[in-house]
């Protein structure tokens, strides 16, 4: 009986294989961990089941970082997937790979048209070169202004009228460092919401138009305008309202245990956030410098870059899974479960008729803050740089050493673009 | 004679060895001589394009400040581990191998920071001393009147609590051997010590102390690859070599330069003159401290 049952069971193995032999196979390596991870296997599992044709096998492969890390090593040996997800600071360096297809020229090789302009442009804009997008948009989030509207109330401040400006955010401060708050501020990500400041203010980070006309070859962020924001910061943590808190996540939990009024965070941690908080959560626009011209907040994340050299079989099953991650209810079903942006008009007008906006206002205000900024200089497109990687934790050291008193702020610039300038260098040496 | 032991076969001790030769040569040998080679290049992250630049990657190294203060980082918890490790673990050890209750507890408590993975020893520590939310920085704020202990903004007490952190995960490796080094020394030697008078301290010191001393130059080798190579882990979950490189040692450094910057030609740069200092110190650790070990019983 038992014999039987195997021989049975192989049997149906056997077959099952020879009925996914007619699929076309393509793999797909991505870096969504934690409560990610469920939703990009919910998608997947869909389009297998709505493409009997196609087999994607989607795969984590570790953190941002590690997943380029592999791809490469990959590509070198020909064993590389046909779709790579990859982190935005890494755009220049597959832009120079010489081991992918821009996205763009995708529909074409397929006989087939696409319309572009269904996508949100401030998205589009991030990851196109003269006017032509490179990578498909997947992940794309923007930081934003979370604060604790409980300890705003206690502090004698109206919930409902967070800080517009710096000098807002100082007044603010040292209210509720009256009523009590001990650390008033912090920030994820320094580095990146270092250059959201000069995206919203709209001045450039690094010539030749944030090396968007050509490669980069100096930083500009050690300017007067650069050196007037880390300026203020190491004011604000002079005076105990800023509380420097680590790069990426690690200034979440002292916000959602209630220690910080406000935090400039990703709009991707909007979920953890309001699920991890007991208090009122607010959330505005990014705060401003008076004075400065107006500009828009840049984009995070990371986008889907095509490998070359695959057959025109794989590279339709590709394009098919772009196409469906562009349908209305897959843009939702991304957006609802991660708080990343939907990138497509079509899921914005679904979920604002559904009363997704007015049931939670802040996963609005993101998306307001970016809809409404300028979009037509190159300074609020953001920076594009060969070794942003590097450059980016350069930033971040500066930062550091500004707010602990290490060195002057001004210091501490010259000193990050002296470095960051010999890298920009060194990579325009071999990338020209 | 070496030919008796394998009458008639000539070869055969070779071919024994072959396997443990292949794979060092396989997985060491040429990654090695690959890595020196790299170390004169440099090439774009897809190596679309490599270009030879001869010793620009060390001289670039020796020249930079960032590069310097690295090394300055690694002596000094270098130092840290293994000096405060190897004291503290000597006398724990020393006191678990005294006669008292519930001794097999003790010990069993004292070791079981070893089972811990990298990552969970650095998480325990990130959290205790969170800023905001820990435990530490809390009882410092409430026992020296709101003093803000912030170790993401204080680069020497981040190094501190980072040496801290490795120091303690690698307390039970080495109380295991010290304990098993103390239980080796004969118990005559140590009466004898006593009837003659020497006191408790000195029978310590001139007896117990040399008689482990196979055990300590072990301890120091181990010690000293591990707060080199080994604390990687613990580094990248607690701070990521910051604040301001604070806690950037050499090998996270490298790790950094290879596989985050994709610059391949720094890191084996880098790797090479790790491979040659700890080399160095491999060679005048073992030269003194086995001319001075008591291996005769």
């Amino acid at each position: 009986m038992k014999r039987v049952l195997v021989v049975a069971l192989l049997a149906v193995l056997v077959l099952s294989s020879f009925a996914f032999a007619e699929k076309t196979q393509i793999t797909w390596w991505h870096a969504m961990s934690g409560s990610r991870l469920p939703i990009v296997n919910a998608i997947v599992d869909g389009f297998n089941a709505s493409h009997p044709d196609i087999q994607l096998t989607a795969m984590f492969t570790g953190s941002y970082s590690e997943t380029l890390t592999k791809f490469i090593a990959s590509y070198k040996t020909g064993t590389a997937p046909n779709l790579v997800q990859v982190y935005e600071v890494g755009t220049q360096t597959m832009l120079d790979s010489q081991a992918i297809i821009p996205v763009y020229k995708v529909p074409g090789m397929l006989g087939e048209t696409w319309d572009w302009a269904q996508y949100i442009i401030p998205i589009t804009n991030y990851y196109s070169t003269n006017g032509n997008l490179w990578s498909m948009p997947f992940n794309s989030s923007t930081a934003m202004l979370y604060y604790n509207k409980d300890l705003f109330t206690k502090a004698g401040l109206d919930p409902n009228k967070p800080p517009t400006t710096w000098k807002e955010v100082e007044e603010y401060g040292q209210k509720l460092h009256d009523s009590g708050v001990k650390n008033v501020l912090s920030f994820g990500w320094p580095g990146w919401i270092f250059e959201q400041m000069f995206t919203t203010h709209n001045q450039l980070f690094a010539n030749n138009n944030n090396g968007r006309s050509g490669l980069a070859t100096k930083m500009l962020f050690n300017g007067d305008f650069g050196t007037m924001v880390l300026g203020t910061w190491t004011k604000l943590a002079k005076e105990g309202i800023f509380l420097y808190g680590g790069p990426e996540y690690s200034a979440n939990t002292a916000f959602k245990s209630g220690q910080l009024a406000m935090l400039l965070q990703s709009t991707s941690s909007l979920s953890g956030i309001e699920q991890g908080s007991e208090f009122a959560v607010g959330t505005s626009f990014l705060p401003r410098f008076e004075g400065y011209p107006m500009g828009d907040s840049v984009i995070g994340g990371g986008s889907l870059w095509i490998r070359k050299g695959q057959s025109t079989k794989e590279l339709n099953a590709v394009w098919e899974f772009l196409k469906y991650l562009a349908k209305t209810d897959v843009a939702i079903q991304w957006h609802k479960g991660t708080g990343y942006f939907p990138t497509v008009n079509s899921a914005v007008k679904a979920l604002l008729d559904e009363g997704w906006f007015s049931k939670d206002q802040n996963y609005l205000t993101a998306f307001l803050q970016i809809l409404s900024g300028r979009r037509d200089t190159a300074a609020v497109r953001g920076v594009r740089l060969g070794p942003f990687v590097q450059i980016r934790e350069i930033e971040r050291t500066a930062i550091e050493k500004a707010v602990s008193g290490v060195m002057t702020p001004k210091q501490a610039l010259d000193e990050a673009a002296q470095k960051a300038d010999q890298l920009l260098q060194d990579y325009a040496a071999l990338n020209s | 004679m070496q030919e008796d032991r394998f009458p008639g076969h000539r070869y055969l001790p070779y071919i024994l060895i072959l396997p443990s030769v292949a794979i060092i040569v396989i997985f060491l040998v040429v990654p090695f001589v690959q890595s020196v080679h790299q170390s004169f290049f440099t090439s774009t992250a897809f190596g679309t394009r490599t270009i030879f630049v001869g010793l620009r990657n060390y001289m670039r190294l020796f020249s930079s400040p960032d590069y310097h203060r690295s090394i300055v980082t690694t002596l000094v918890f270098s130092a840290f581990v293994i000096l405060i490790g190897l004291s503290m673990s000597l006398a724990i050890a020393h006191l678990l191998n005294q006669r008292i209750r519930g001794r097999g507890f003790y010990q069993i408590a004292l070791i079981w920071t070893y089972a811990l993975s990298p990552a969970v020893a650095g998480t325990i520590w990130a959290l205790m001393f969170a800023p905001a939310t820990g435990i530490v920085p809390y009882i410092v704020a409430k026992l020296f009147g709101g003093y803000v202990l912030n170790w993401m903004t204080n680069g020497k007490l981040a190094l501190l609590i980072v040496a801290a952190a490795a120091t303690w995960k690698m307390l039970g490796y080495n109380i295991v051997f010290f304990l098993a080094g103390l239980q080796n020394v004969p118990g005559e030697l140590l009466e004898a010590a006593r009837v003659d008078g020497a006191s408790g301290w000195l029978a310590f010191w001139r007896i117990t102390f040399p008689m482990l001393s196979p055990t300590t130059t072990f301890l120091l080798f181990v010690n000293m690859l591990y707060s080199f190579f080994q604390v990687f882990g613990l580094i990248d979950i607690m701070t990521r070599g910051g604040p301001g490189d604070a806690t950037n040692i050499l090998v996270y450094k490298l790790y950094r330069d290879g596989f985050l910057y994709l610059n391949s030609g720094s890191a084996s740069a880098q790797s090479f003159i790790i491979f040659i200092v700890i080399s160095i110190a491999a060679v005048i650790q073992l030269r003194v401290a086995t001319r001075k070990a008591v291996y005769a019983r």
